[in-house]
């Protein structure tokens, strides 16, 4: 009687279990506008919908971008305060069958090869749920052209200097 | 009269500096404001145009109070300050202009040149007033104060720095404008010699308080004082006559002096001397008369 | 012409027509010239990201026209009065209104003109990324209360103080302490008494503003908190000027 009464327990614990587990689904996709060969400059953005494929609601709900470089020998996850103001959506609760979609754009700081990934939690919930990897390439493009920048930085004091003189001279 | 000055009280900072200030200027007359440095000269023109507020007393600017009416007042008042600065990228026409547009003038064509003219400025085309001589800047100033055709004019310090022809052009223009304009004329001035050849009436002012105001002949006289001469004769006067206005004070070889009594005009005695038969190759003052007055007055103060 | 604009068109003159005014023009033209030569002289400077690039700039234009807002403030009160010539216009029937607004136009020339000088440098170094629209309205919209601002805060000091150079010190102080977030680590910023002081500083407000428009790609709309910041000191320098020149009396 008390086995039975331990198995019953038991199956019920792990009947609730994982039905707290949050059943997400998070999908990630790039945005059709973005550029083919994108370059340093250009914004990019990726599109993603969290699911609850589950059938309670999921409480407490939190996304966040994760971007990280895999260029053989700089491998590192990439601080995205420069890249994005767009780092995290927050859910109260997300109802059975219900979505939340989210657009995440970027403006490329850097050259190299990334991968961008969406995880999401939730309050309840015990394990993470990752999406899918978007890769992506950054071309180097030169920040600062000196073609552009000499004539201005010599031409400008030029001329005030030279109305300088023109003054002076008149006077 | 087109200003009235009485029992005029300023403090600054509330330290008191004017305690008891009067004077009265009429139309087409030039008053000489006089007083040593620090006596209060600038502070009273400053109340008097409206600049300052005054603790007590009256001030009337054409029959206005300057503190409650300065727009009036200002449009018929020309200020030249003691130190009058200028745009010195600006030529001088562009500088009347702008100030005549302030004063909602519009000058026709030429009528700037005249202007200028007519105070001895006729500088290169585009020069500007950055290169001109401190004579040429004092000129403009008073040109600039004349723009609007004034009533009143206050002067401060207006031949300061200027040569002897200089003087003369600015008290020239000074006459013509109290004599055949009518304009008033406020001067304020250290140059004894200015005063005595362009005012009638003066006022002193010293330590914040007018301590004279009057008529140079009456103050003079009031004060007992003789204009004092030394004349340098060619030839032997000891018998020559002495007409009742002069009296010789002492004889130095070829060296005279003499007084006169304060209401007589040097210019008349030189020609009763020259008559009686003095023949004067010089003149020179000695003193005496408002000199004399306006350092017994201000005795013991900063001149 | 009002009397208004006839002293703001003087004051135009002050600044592009004689030598003091061009030489101050010069001088700023000389700093940015500097920074743009840096980038691309520099290796470091030169992989700076494009947006960091215009930001910066948005930042030097604007500390640099606070400095000559300063300089062009002190000079059109303090300034007119040591050489002579405020008193004469004083004593024009033009009110004391009209002299003052005619100065805060000029005020308002002197920044446009510096405003104007700094835009080629803006397109040499910001164009070939995409925030240099955004680096150049950001400035023209945050920066102009702020700069206008300093130009006020001297005016008013120069009507207060004895002398140009009593009142150019001040002045300069006060801009050297809210231009300090340009100087500042981004720690300091952070600790309670840099956020306390950024939350009031206008500086503060207008480098955040470009922070979050030219960077974060956040819209100038958005910017509410911080055109409140520029534009609350804007008004309160507006005050102080105009408190300031009603007593002027020489």
């Amino acid at each position: 009687m008390i086995l039975r009464t331990l198995i019953l327990a038991g199956a019920l614990f792990l009947t609730s279990a994982s039905a707290w587990a949050a059943p997400l689904s998070v999908d990630l996709t790039a945005a059709p506008s973005n550029p083919v060969s994108p370059q340093m400059g250009d914004n990019l953005s990726f599109h993603t919908v969290i699911r609850n494929d589950g059938s309670i609601p999921v409480d407490g709900l939190i996304a966040w971008i994760s971007l990280v470089q895999i260029d053989k020998g700089k491998e590192q996850p990439v601080d995205l305060e420069d890249w994005s103001a767009h780092k995290a959506v927050t859910a109260a609760s997300l109802a059975p069958g219900k979505t939340l979609e989210t657009d995440w754009p970027m403006r490329l700081i850097q050259s190299g090869t990334y991968r961008v990934v969406v995880s999401a939690v939730s309050r309840s919930g015990d394990n993470l749920t990752a999406s899918p990897f978007a890769d992506f390439t950054v071309r180097q493009k030169p920040v600062v052209e000196s073609q552009r920048v000499l004539p201005v930085a010599i031409g400008i004091p030029f001329l005030l200097g030279g109305m300088m003189l023109w003054r002076r001279r008149k006077a | 009269m087109i200003m009235e000055i009485d029992h005029l009280k300023v403090s600054l900072g509330g330290a008191p500096i004017l305690h008891d200030v009067n004077l009265s200027l009429g139309e087409g007359e030039i008053y000489g404001l006089l007083g040593p440095n620090g006596a209060g000269k600038s502070t009273t023109i400053a109340a008097a145009i409206g600049l300052l507020k005054r603790d007590g007393g009256q001030v009337r600017i054409m029959g206005k109070d300057p503190q409650t009416e300065a727009k009036p007042i200002h449009a018929k008042l020309g200020v030249l300050p003691e130190q009058n600065g200028f745009y010195d990228w600006m030529t001088a026409e562009d500088y009347l202009g702008f100030f005549a547009a302030l004063y909602d003038l519009h000058p026709r064509e030429g009528d700037l040149q005249d202007r200028l003219a007519r105070f001895g400025l006729e500088p290169r085309p585009g020069q500007r007033i950055g290169t001109f001589s401190r004579g040429m800047r004092q000129r403009l100033g008073l040109a600039r104060a004349l723009i609007a055709d004034p009533a009143l004019l206050i002067l401060d310090e207006p031949t300061n720095g200027l040569d002897p022809r200089g003087r003369r052009e600015i008290h020239d223009i000074l006459i013509d404008l109290s004599e055949n304009h009518g304009v008033g004329v406020l001067l304020c001035t250290h140059l004894l010699d200015d005063v005595e050849r362009l005012c009638k009436r003066i006022g002193v002012i010293v330590e914040g308080r007018t301590v004279a105001e009057g008529t140079i002949a009456d103050l003079v006289r009031s004060n007992d004082r003789l204009v004092r001469f030394r004349l340098h004769v060619n030839g032997d006067v000891s018998k020559s006559e002495v007409p009742p206005t002069v009296t010789v004070v002492a004889r130095d070889g070829e060296w005279c002096s003499v007084a006169l009594s304060p209401e007589i005009d040097p210019q008349t005695a030189w020609r009763e001397l020259l008559f009686m038969g003095w023949p004067i190759t010089e003149i020179r003052h000695e003193g005496g008369g408002i000199e004399d007055l306006y350092l017994g007055l201000t005795e013991g103060r900063a001149a | 012409m009002t009397a208004t604009g006839l002293i703001a068109r003087k004051e135009a003159g002050d600044l592009l027509l004689s030598l003091r005014g061009l030489g101050w023009l010069l001088t700023m033209a000389v700093v940015l010239s500097v920074f743009g030569l840096l980038l691309v002289g520099n290796t470091e400077l030169s992989l700076l990201d494009n947006a960091q690039v215009v930001y910066d700039m948005g930042g030097i234009v604007t500390a640099l026209g606070a400095l000559l807002a300063v300089v062009v403030g002190t000079d059109a009160v303090a300034g007119e009065r040591e050489r002579g010539t405020l008193v004469s216009l004083l004593l024009t029937p033009a009110s004391r209104n009209s002299i003052l607004l005619g100065k805060l136009g000029g005020q308002a020339i002197a920044w446009a003109v510096m405003y104007a000088i700094a835009l080629p440098y803006f397109w040499a170094v910001g164009s070939t990324g995409q925030n240099l629209v955004d680096g150049a309205v950001s400035v023209a919209l945050l920066g102009t209360p702020v700069v206008l601002g300093f130009g006020f805060l001297a005016m008013g000091l120069g009507a207060r103080l004895d002398s140009a150079r009593s009142s150019l010190l001040p002045g300069l102080i006060v801009l050297l302490l809210s231009a300090s977030p340009l100087l500042l680590g981004p720690s300091l910023r952070q600790s309670a008494i840099g956020r306390a002081f950024d939350a009031v500083n206008p500086f503060s407000g207008a480098l955040n503003a470009y922070d979050a428009v030219i960077i974060d790609s956040q819209s100038i709309a958005a910017q509410v908190p911080h055109f409140a910041v520029t534009f609350v000191w804007l008004a309160l320098t507006l005050w102080f000027a105009a408190r300031g020149f009603s007593r002027v009396s020489r």
